[in-house]
């Protein structure tokens, strides 16, 4: 099975533990770029690499992805993100995740998405994609709504961030 | 060492699991509740499930309880309280009652009470989930509003029922404020 995806202008493609690092933290360290989730930005590059070891075990225990986009005309920018979670093989259920960069085109995004959602409903067999993310991101639900993902409501206290119990809004994306 | 307790409530209790339970749980098992799940096929199935009940609650990633109505000298195993997708620094867990078809409401709705109100006090948890899942009995679902657990989201085809059949499940919460800190009064 190929998880490295191109589309017409991306490279859709698992991270390299030792050589991307330092342009995930360039993605993540702005604090806007994961407000959504929430989660805090990084503060130092050893952070992007202990994220693709941790990445590189769930990946190598088939429960999680991520993949990384950046342009094939690009100079090795990272655009976004894109993590799958909680794969549960007995539903064909999983979360998805993102972290964008500001620089990302919704047309790329489409795009990447386009590819990602191909990837797991067809290769893996997922049914249900859902995505959570706190109230209120307006970026990302009209991402999510022009995808195709229907909103299913809003899960309370899921998180504790900056003191505060943060709920999450739940949407969701069905293979047919 | 124990970490999960008996609880009394009225007309009946919940216990941990043991060994003995094997057949009980067979049995109950024969009838699962939930859509699409199949009768367990061998009792040694139940043995496993057992010894996981002592490791989840040792590590406080679940708990399990075998739910018995009656009295002294004549109870009845009629169901489970299971915790699962204990999250313990986030102070959340998922409920769920397996039960007979014997089993009262009442007895269901208490059963669930007492274990809920133990892990909140125990484990200071404060964000109690339970999902119900679509041709589960609606009364599961009055029960859940009267013991203040309110709908927040509908899950479509979150439940798989066969290889490509799937229906939605109703995920609901009860969360509750944290209890003030005590603060010593002087004089």
């Amino acid at each position: 099975m190929n998880w490295n995806m191109e589309t017409d202008h991306l490279h859709v493609r698992l991270p390299v533990t030792d050589t991307d690092g330092d342009a995930l933290f360039e993605l993540l360290k702005d604090p806007d770029v994961s407000a959504h989730v929430p989660k805090a930005p990084m503060f130092a590059s050893v952070q992007g690499l202990d994220e693709l070891r941790r990445a590189t075990m769930q990946f190598q225990a088939r429960q999680g992805v991520t993949w990384l986009i950046e342009r094939q005309q690009g100079d090795g920018v990272l655009l976004a993100r894109v993590r799958l979670s909680q794969i549960n093989w007995m539903t064909l259920s999983a979360q998805v995740q993102w972290e964008l960069s500001p620089t990302l085109t919704d047309a790329e995004l489409d795009e990447a998405m386009f590819a990602v959602h191909r990837f797991c409903f067809g290769e893996l067999s997922i049914h249900r994609l859902d995505m959570r993310i706190r109230p209120g991101v307006d970026t990302h639900t009209a991402h999510l709504k022009r995808l195709g993902y229907e909103y299913e409501g809003c899960l309370p206290a899921q998180l504790e961030f900056e003191d505060e119990w943060v709920d999450q809004e739940i949407y969701s994306l069905l293979s047919n | 060492m124990k970490f999960t307790p008996e609880i009394c409530f009225e007309g009946g209790r919940v216990r941990p699991l043991v060994a003995e339970d094997r057949d009980a749980l067979f049995q109950l098992f024969q009838t699962p509740e939930l859509p699409g799940q199949h009768p367990v096929q061998k009792p040694e199935q139940l043995e496993r499930m057992i010894e996981l009940s002592v490791q989840m609650a040792a590590t406080q990633r679940g708990m399990m309880w075998a739910l018995e109505v009656g009295c002294e000298d004549n109870w009845q195993l009629q169901g489970m309280v299971s915790a699962y997708e204990w999250q313990p620094s986030l102070l959340r867990t998922m409920l769920r009652v397996d039960g007979s078809p014997e089993l009262l409401i009442e007895h269901r709705a208490a059963a669930l009470e007492v274990c809920l109100n133990f892990m909140a006090e125990k484990y200071h948890l404060h964000n109690f989930g339970y999902q119900w899942i679509e041709g589960q009995p609606p009364e599961i679902v009055t029960m859940l509003e009267g013991l203040g657990f309110e709908q927040a989201a509908r899950l479509r085809d979150a439940w798989r029922l066969g290889d490509r059949r799937f229906c939605d499940l109703l995920q609901y919460h009860r969360v509750q404020r944290q209890p003030a800190e005590t603060t010593e009064e002087n004089g």
